[in-house]
């Protein structure tokens, strides 16, 4: 039940900011939205982490999810706010560069965390190597097909620096294997499960899909995995291909113990939410911080699903 | 069936019907005759429920009626077929016929008794037009069909008004409409039939009743009564003396229209108007009329023939017209002479406003008009919605004058005022004509016409007709040639 | 005071003040502070200089739906031009000059065709959108800003508000100028107050409707000009919706959307309300749900109020 969370979660921050005096440090997280299973679970590791080193959680995504321009103003706004810091997962690699510098320069230090961002103003950047995650996925998908068979690629959207570089990293992986061709790596499946579902149908169809003209997907996060599962279901496909997906939500995790999905690549969000606010308590507190914090990834497969790490990543203690 | 005695209506200060008497009995077809803006259509409005009468009785069939709404009206078994085409263009013909009536079963719509009723109603009036067209593709005598379908639809009505029925249709499609009224007073239905056009009510009514400024002045039989008798009674007596009229010599030619045409009306009018004359044209509502002075001012489309004034052959739009000193006051004030948003000011300069404008200049020029006008307004500022009909028709006139144009096109400016701003207007006109202004004024109070005219021409049916000195016309034979007689 | 209750702008203010004081007797540590008028005006801009031109289209009787759209498309021009290496003005110019023809163009069909305006910019809506992405390749178009960024980015530190808070002020100041002193800002509202009137006085109705959109593009494409200060990238699927917030902004300002009323002074209240809204939100840490039913409470509000007191003006 989301909105009974969200609405105890609100009320538990109204009530946060009511006691909020001078002592308690606040710290500003920004997501890239606010309404993906991902980002809930990185809500609640980011609040996990503020409740035991006892500082303030302020979360707020752009109000639209993924719209850039909102995400700078939010930036902005906690600027003029003067909180203690800020925690960003920035939505282009380039476009919140000025604001972190604004923050930076009125002494609000800023810990990027999901996607990376250009220059070196912030103070260190909480994330999965999504290098090495795309090509977790690339290995396990060549071992599948046996080394040979054709392949699709579909991207999610361009400027997100932490998708594509899965991307890559999935790319490099799996053009190891000379028995695979890479048949479409071009197509973008967009913010939404709806444009990803429609991009997946007309990619589908145009490789000829229904009649082998793909053996494997690769889709580089919940929303692009989800719309192509969608779409292969619709199509009678599910399972039939093998299809590498990231992230999880219930939906994908059914798919799996189906075997509609051959493999998940999953991020730890809790982790990713709980070592960003940690990251930024202890650079304020005075501790020095590594500049990049790897948060791990995790392949699972229909035969590691109930092991005990991997359910601690579906399920986190929250 | 129909027995109405001594019935009142007043909007406000204006009294329109001040004590009306008419019977009708069952199986007779009953004309209704007077001039525009004798009450006929508020004596009709009261019967169909519309609004109530303020004073007298009626009585339906030995019962008093006095409906609430026109559903209680319909339900009464008083049904009215309206002067203007009233179906919904884009709904079919059988939406149209069952609009508020729609059977249903079990809250949904039962089409096959929807068709069943509404195929029977077509019918009945002898209409081929199928049920699935839609009422904007109709001609205008199938809708006319239609729309008396549509009276009948919900069972025979006692009482069935027509206003105006013919004035859309050609000759064939009426001669098929009367042949049909016959037909239904036959099967008992009283008839009321309201028209202007006296040959029409010898073709159809039995009986006829005369209103005059809102009072029944005569009832007779058809058969024993002349064209000119009936005439005469609608034309009555004089009104009082409101024209005060001095010398103005006529000058030049300076408006001239030849042979002009419009896209409906007018048909080929041909006028010439000279300075410091004002011009008359008189007619039936929906002559053309209206229709003539804007095709001349260049609202409408120029067909064919020709408008000059001295060396300018035009309009090519109203800008056109504006700029070579003529201008238009239009019949529809609420819709088209005024923007009833705008202040006072705002509309007065309209037409005439410099490049960059100055509040206070535009209040100061306002004030003069106000003051020269006699306008009561509280504030040049104040919407123009604000003021009476009769200084929001000074606003409009004082747009002209301020426009400062040579020839004024005035379409019905005192309908709907009161006295004092009608006499103010005639006065103005003068005052105008003296000025070496030329003036074309259209009126449907014949009254005005014979007091403010010099010269006066009448429009039949989008043909206008010869322009004769005033001393050569009487209300009775502009009436005459008004009706086509 | 009188004069004043009948300002179209004076019940909007009177509700910005109120907003206002709610938000800085909840937080005034933070609320009260310069930085944060700063970025609110900051903030407001963009909404703002579109505001003007829908007011323009809206006291005209019409209505633009594809203000989001052409400030995406400008922001694609604007960062192409950079790419290719021309200077920040003539890339600023350029992508003005794109936004006001589709204005113009737009403003003929509704003119000359009598097509309605809600289809003409619901059309423009998605074919701007779409040319923007088609001239994007569908990608973000990462450009070297060139001091185009200051525009809307204030100096760090500083507490001077940046160029384009002064730029909008000016566009206000010379609008509002435009509407109320000059002949074609009495003809905008004359046609948008009855057409038909306005063609009896000899009012170019045409040329009038296709300065409007001409404007209104222009506007148009000086807020994309500055979405792209503020992005500092080419984005073509920016300001989605932003058509909405524009047309919210003016009508909380007191316009009317069947024509012949509406003031620029109103709508740039009503704009900086729903920056002030925004920004409040935020400080409170209320969740993004609260923020909407907010903004569409005061829109209601404001124009229920309004319509409450004409109400009585006139019974």
């Amino acid at each position: 039940m989301p909105t009974r969370r969200q609405f105890v979660l609100t009320l538990g921050a109204l009530a946060a900011c009511k006691k909020s005096g001078t002592g308690t440090l606040k710290i500003a997280v920004v997501p890239k939205g606010t309404t993906h299973e991902f980002w809930k679970a990185v809500h609640a590791g980011a609040d996990k982490a503020g409740k035991e080193a006892a500082v303030e959680v302020i979360w707020k995504g752009p109000l639209k999810e993924d719209d850039l321009k909102q995400q700078i103003e939010v930036v902005q706004s906690f600027t003029a706010q003067g909180v203690n810091g800020i925690v960003l997962a920035p939505l282009s690699d380039k476009a919140l560069g000025a604001s972190v510098k604004g923050a930076v320069a009125a002494k609000i230090p800023v810990v990027i965390f999901d996607s990376d961002l250009q220059g070196q103003d912030h103070t260190s950047f909480v994330a999965t190597d999504n290098r090495a995650a795309g090509r977790l996925a690339g290995d396990h998908l060549a071992k599948a097909l046996g080394g040979k068979g054709k392949v699709v690629v579909l991207r999610y959207q361009e400027g997100s620096a932490s998708t594509a570089n899965r991307e890559e990293g999935f790319l490099e992986a799996i053009k190891k294997s000379t028995g695979i061709t890479v048949v479409s790596e071009n197509q973008y499946g967009g913010a939404t499960t709806e444009s990803a579902l429609k991009t997946s149908e007309n990619l589908l169809s145009a490789q000829n899909a229904a009649t082998g003209g793909v053996d494997g997907i690769f889709t580089p996060n919940e929303s692009t995995t989800f719309g192509m599962l969608l779409a292969l279901q619709k199509a009678g496909l599910a399972g039939k291909l093998k299809l590498c997906g990231f992230d999880a939500s219930d939906k994908l995790v059914a798919a799996l113990e189906k075997g509609e999905i051959e493999a998940l690549v999953l991020q730890d969000p809790f982790k990713i939410g709980y070592l960003a606010v940690k990251t930024m308590v202890a650079h304020l507190r005075g501790t020095p911080v590594e500049k990049r914090i790897d948060t791990g990834a995790k392949l699972v497969t229909k035969d590691n699903l109930s092991s005990k790490e991997v359910q601690d990543v579906l399920h986190p203690p929250s | 069936m129909l027995v109405v005695r001594g019935v009142e209506k007043h909007f406000g200060a204006t009294h329109a019907l001040t004590g009306v008497d008419l019977t009708v009995a069952a199986g007779e077809v009953h004309a209704v005759l007077g001039e525009n803006g004798a009450g006929k259509s508020t004596l009709m409005n009261v019967l169909c429920g519309a609004f109530p009468a303020d004073a007298g009785t009626v009585t339906l069939g030995g019962a008093r009626y006095a409906p609430a709404d026109p559903d209680a009206a319909f339900r009464a078994g008083v049904a009215i077929v309206h002067q203007e085409l009233s179906l919904c263009p884009r709904l079919t013909v059988e939406e149209n016929l069952l609009l508020g009536d729609e059977s249903t079963r079990a809250g949904f719509l039962d089409r096959r008794r929807l068709r069943e009723r509404a195929a029977a109603a077509l019918a009945r009036v002898g209409s081929t037009t199928p049920l699935d067209a839609r009422a904007l593709d109709l001609s205008p005598a199938a809708q006319q069909l239609v729309e008396i379908a549509r009276a009948l639809v919900r069972g025979e009505p006692r009482l069935l008004i027509l206003d105006e029925p013919t004035s859309s249709l050609g000759a064939d499609d009426a001669e098929r409409l009367f042949a049909l009224i016959g037909e239904l007073s036959r099967a008992g239905i009283a008839i009321l039939y309201v028209s202007h056009f006296l040959e029409e009510v010898k073709r159809v009514a039995q009986r006829f009743t005369v209103l005059r400024d809102g009072a029944t002045v005569g009832t007779g039989a058809v058969a024993e009564t002349s064209i000119d008798a009936m005439v005469t009674q609608m034309a009555g007596r004089r009104v009082e003396e409101l024209f005060p009229r001095s010398e103005h010599p006529r000058g030049e030619p300076l408006l001239v229209v030849e042979a002009l045409s419009g896209s409906d009306k007018p048909l080929a009018a041909s006028l010439v108007v000279h300075r410091g004359e004002v011009l008359g044209i008189a007619g039936l509502v929906g002559a053309g009329r209206t229709e003539l002075l804007r095709v001349v001012f260049g609202l409408d489309r120029v067909v064919s023939g020709e408008v000059r004034v001295g060396a300018w052959r035009g309009p090519r739009s109203p800008r056109d017209a504006l700029d070579h000193g003529v201008g238009l006051l239009s019949e529809d004030r609420k819709g088209e002479g005024l923007a009833q948003g705008l202040s006072l000011a705002e509309n007065l300069a309209l037409s005439r406003l410099p490049s960059f404008v100055r509040g206070a200049s535009l209040r100061a020029t306002a004030q003069r008009w106000v003051e020269r006008l006699g306008i009561r307004a509280g504030s040049v500022d104040a919407p123009v919605s604000e003021l009476s009909g009769g200084n929001q028709q000074k606003v409009a006139l004082a747009r002209l004058l301020h426009h400062d144009v040579d020839v004024l096109l005035l379409d019905e400016p005192t309908r709907g005022i009161d006295v004092r701003s009608k006499a103010a207007i005639y006065a103005e006109i003068d005052a105008l004509a003296r000025a070496g202004k030329a003036i074309v004024l259209v009126s449907s109070f014949l009254p005005e016409l014979l007091g403010v005219c010099d010269r006066v021409a009448v429009m039949c049916r989008g043909r206008l007709g010869e322009a004769r000195p005033i001393a050569e016309w009487t209300e009775h034979a502009i009436l005459k040639e008004a009706v086509g007689a | 005071m009188k004069a004043l209750l009948a300002k179209k702008w004076f019940g909007p203010l009177v509700a910005l003040v109120v907003v206002y004081a709610i938000f800085l007797v909840l937080r005034p540590e933070t609320f009260g502070r310069a930085a944060t008028l700063l970025t609110m005006s900051q903030q407001t801009v963009v909404v703002a200089i579109a505001a003007v031109g829908a007011t323009l289209v809206i006291v005209s009787g019409g209505i633009d739906l594809s203000v989001g759209s052409s400030v995406a498309l400008t922001s694609v021009v604007v960062a192409k031009l950079l790419v290719r290496g021309h200077g920040p003005l003539v890339a600023a110019l350029g992508g003005c000059l794109v936004a006001t023809l589709c204005g113009a163009l737009g403003g003929a069909l509704v003119a000359r065709l009598k097509m309605l305006p809600f289809i003409v910019t619901l059309g423009s809506m998605s074919i701007l959108r779409g040319a923007a992405k088609g001239l994007a390749n569908e990608q973000k178009i990462d450009a070297p800003a060139r001091g185009l960024e200051t525009l809307l980015q204030p100096a760090a530190g500083s507490l001077r508000p940046p160029t384009g808070v002064f730029l909008a002020i000016a566009v206000a100041v010379l609008a509002a100028l435009l509407l109320s002193s000059t002949r074609f800002g009495r003809h905008v509202f004359a046609v948008g107050s009855n057409e038909r009137t306005a063609r009896l006085c000899g009012v170019p109705v045409e040329r009038v409707k296709i300065g409007v959109y001409a404007i209104a593009g222009l506007l148009a494409g000086l807020a994309g000009v500055l979405e792209f200060s503020m992005l500092t990238v080419g984005d073509p699927t920016t300001a989605v919706g932003l058509e909405l917030e524009v047309i919210a902004a003016v009508v909380i300002g007191g316009a009317s959307l069947s024509g012949g009323e509406g003031s620029i002074l109103g709508a740039m209240i009503g704009a900086f309300l729903m920056t002030v809204i925004k920004t409040g939100a935020t400080h409170m840490g209320l969740p993004n749900w609260v923020q909407e039913i907010v903004t569409g409470g005061i829109i209601l509000v404001a124009s229920g109020l309004d319509r409450l007191r004409r109400g009585s003006a006139t019974s």
